[in-house]
């Protein structure tokens, strides 16, 4: 039976209990959903399945603790450490090829490996004056490379076989998320700059745009146009709880627009918090998008009727990262300290990181009310 | 002055005088900043509904209309969107609006930004009302009013469409900025003095030419072995890489003036900050406004600096970083997996290229197959996650 079926609506607490034992504290596992194994030793920076050229499914974990870890996602959610490597210094970024055979990893050692998942050896082919911040494999018709960006604000383009330097573009400050969807680029960084780079022939940048958002940038994903299935917009997450939705070009002005996200209701005091953005994903069939917070809850939104599809309980800790397989029925996403709170709100007793996986496919339908 | 306005006058509100593109957006901002319910937020429909819900749900008197103008703030007047706008009103305001034709209006263009104060709420199509609520109505019996009275008909189909028209095929990156041949004029320049990654190229693919060195070169014909990345990447090395060099501005983006301009400015100062990630001083993130009463708190380090900017700083995860020489603080080393067979992570750069490498560089032409994973797992898992404290799995 598969967990991950679209129909299935079979774990619910009872099944799971079972499989995993007791639950430590109440909720850090809010959604009763299935843990993976053997996760990271600190936070969780980042998480990305295979491509679906790939017969079973794989995921990727980028972890604070230096090591990138690798699992293979049985349609039964089991989970099966595959493999990790090692950098030294944390991992904030990684990405696959798109022919699944290797993995990117981007390192706050300032380097990028790419990992040969075959032959399990890594071999460095980037280099920054900074911890690079992102990394992107792009596959176009007349080359492939891998972009990474820094905060030595910089955007560099890579040559994996011969880990040579191709190409860099300058920032204008130091780059806080990026996100890469042939052909087109997009980077957030610090004072709040937002930056379209086309990458046909020969990448330039394409557009400066002023920044739809208050706050400091946080984390971008790009989506589809669902007719042309090209890139068309993105959105952008800042630390102020609110999620931009960006059209690179808008037919009509109102077609961007912001909303507000993972904040408390303020019914208690009249205070409101107001918690980063982490991490955006969107879905790969439906095209609808899940957001996860800081505040420690994870959210799916259809952007095209404005809707919220579901918000999830509140886990004990802040959710860093997730992300969705190719197929649209995996949600995966990570609880683990982001230092929001600074110093003072980790405890790493408690604060033990954790991947999830949830069954996704009906959740992230369109809203279907649209009249 | 002269002339009478053709176009009919756009909605507004009346209680703070804003004016809107359509009405259904008018009555959107009416029902999220004039009929909010202070304590719970619902969203009612007319000031007396506010009122008159405060009144019975909280045993809280509201007397005013909030974000209300003085003398606009009535809650016995009962207005929905342009509905029940008192006529002496109506007449002044267009007065007003026909003197000064011609100075900017604020329109109603942003008002899904900030006026919605419901949190973690996508703002509503314009058409869409909440909950499937029906609509007080508008007109009728004025104050004091208790009784739900028969639903507002439905709005009129055509009006449904306004902001969602479909979003029809669009070229994702319009029209481009001419490049390419403009940009060979600085190929001149010698290999050498551009800036190349820390290590030579190793060169164990002989048959690849070397793309930065030979940068005077015509895109050599596509073979698959040795095509270019790009076919004038080393142009665009040039024109990109020479660090605060004028040409810059001028051979990089004649389109973009001002983006060129910036980042000439910036490239010649990251050299002396790109060194060190974090910045001292970092400047302080402003609070956030609060648009209605609530005070709201950001959780988030006050220095606008990202999380894993601060977090990188910290000396646990500097100790491992090379060129870094830290005393590791009290942590120990985070657990890394044993050295594995390329040798040790710390020695990074001149790795010599392991066997495997070549297999990889050419294997990028395959369409490869799934991978096989047949490397036992390193550590055979004892180290996997050494730390974690057993009892929770």
């Amino acid at each position: 039976m598969s967990l991950f079926g679209t129909s299935s609506n079979t774990f619910g607490s009872a099944s799971n209990s079972s499989l995993f034992g007791q639950t430590a504290s109440a909720n850090y596992n809010a959604m009763k959903d299935i843990e993976v194994n053997s996760p990271p030793d600190d936070s969780v920076s980042c998480l990305k399945f295979s491509p679906a050229i790939l017969p079973s499914t794989f995921l990727i974990a980028g972890s604070w603790d230096n090591n990138v870890r690798c699992w293979e996602v049985q349609q039964s959610g089991q989970t099966i450490p595959k493999a990790q490597q090692t950098h030294t210094g944390p991992i904030l970024d990684v990405d696959w090829s798109d022919d699944g055979t290797k993995v990117f990893t981007a390192s706050c050692d300032k380097t990028a490996k790419v990992w040969d998942l075959n032959s399990n050896q890594a071999i460095q082919i980037a280099q920054h004056d900074a911890p690079i911040k992102t990394i992107h494999w792009v596959k176009a018709p007349n080359y492939s490379c891998v972009i990474t960006s820094s905060w030595d604000k910089t955007l560099k383009f890579w040559d994996i076989r011969t880990q040579n330097h191709i190409l860099t573009i300058n920032l204008p400050e130091r780059c806080y998320c990026a996100d890469v969807l042939y052909p087109m680029a997009v980077v957030g960084t610090a004072s709040r700059a937002l930056l379209i780079y086309q990458l046909e022939n020969q990448p330039s940048e394409f557009r400066k745009f002023e920044s739809p958002l208050k706050y400091q940038h946080r984390c971008v994903s790009v989506f589809m146009d669902r007719k042309t299935n090209s890139p068309t917009g993105f959105a952008l997450g800042s630390i102020e709880g609110r999620v931009a939705i960006h059209y690179v070009n808008p037919q009509n002005p109102k077609d961007n627009f912001t909303f507000k996200c993972h904040r408390s209701n303020g019914t208690s005091g009249g205070m409101q918090d107001i918690y980063a953005v982490n991490d955006i994903a969107f879905h790969p069939v439906h095209g609808t998008l899940a957001t996860v917070g800081s505040d420690g809850r994870f959210s799916f939104w259809d952007k095209d009727a404005r809707t919220k599809l579901k918000t999830s309980e509140q886990f004990d800790q802040p959710l860093t990262a997730c992300d969705f397989n190719a197929q649209g029925n995996i949600f995966a996403y990570a609880s683990s300290y982001d230092w929001s709170k600074g110093h003072e709100g980790f405890d790493p007793q408690k604060m033990k990181p954790h991947i999830f996986l949830r069954s996704c496919f009906d959740e992230l339908k369109p809203s279907s009310k649209k009249s | 002055m002269g002339r009478k306005k053709k176009k009919q006058l756009k909605p507004w509100c009346w209680y703070c005088n804003r004016e809107f593109d359509d009405e259904k957006i008018l009555i959107q901002h009416q029902k999220a900043k004039h009929f909010k319910c202070h304590i719970c937020h619902k969203k009612l429909y007319t000031g007396p509904g506010l009122s008159i819900h405060c009144m019975q749900v909280h045993k809280d008197k509201v007397d005013k209309v909030p974000n209300a103008l003085p003398g606009r703030n009535n809650t016995e007047i009962e207005i929905y969107g342009m509905e029940g706008i008192p006529e002496q009103d109506l007449k002044e305001h267009e007065r007003q609006k026909a003197n000064k034709s011609g100075t900017s209006q604020r329109s109603g263009q942003q008002d899904d930004d900030d006026d919605d104060d419901d949190s973690n709420d996508m703002p509503p199509m314009p058409n869409q009302f909440m909950n499937g609520m029906p609509p007080m109505p508008t007109s009728g019996p004025g104050p004091g009013q208790y009784m739900p009275q028969p639903p507002m008909p439905p709005l009129p189909p055509g009006a449904m469409m306004g902001p969602m028209r479909p979003m029809g095929p669009m070229g994702p990156m319009g029209p481009m900025p001419p490049m390419g041949p403009g940009q060979m004029g600085h190929m001149g320049m010698p290999g050498p003095n551009m800036p190349m990654p820390p290590r030579p190229p190793p060169n164990f693919m002989p048959g690849m030419p070397a793309v930065p060195h030979k940068p005077a070169m015509p895109p050599p014909p596509q073979s698959t072995a040795a095509k270019p990345l790009f076919p004038s990447a080393a142009a665009a090395i040039q024109s990109t890489e020479v660090s605060g060099s004028p040409k810059m501005s001028t051979s990089m983006k004649p389109t973009f003036p001002a983006a060129a301009a910036i980042t000439t400015a910036s490239s010649s100062t990251a050299s002396s900050i790109s060194a060190n990630a974090t910045i001292t001083g970092a400047p302080v993130i402003k609070k956030p406004e609060s648009s209605s009463g609530l005070t709201s708190k950001l959780m988030h380090p006050d220095e606008d600096i990202s999380l894993e900017e601060k977090r990188a700083s910290l000396p646990k995860y500097q100790a491992l970083i090379p060129g870094k020489n830290t005393i590791q603080q009290g942590m120990p080393p985070v657990s890394r997996g044993p050295p594995q067979s390329q040798g040790n992570p710390r020695m990074r750069p001149p790795v010599p290229p392991p066997q495997g490498m070549m297999a990889m560089a050419q294997g990028m032409n395959i369409q490869g197959g799934p991978p096989m994973y047949n490397m036992p797992y390193p550590g055979s898992g004892s180290n996997f996650r050494p730390q974690q404290g057993g009892g929770r799995y």
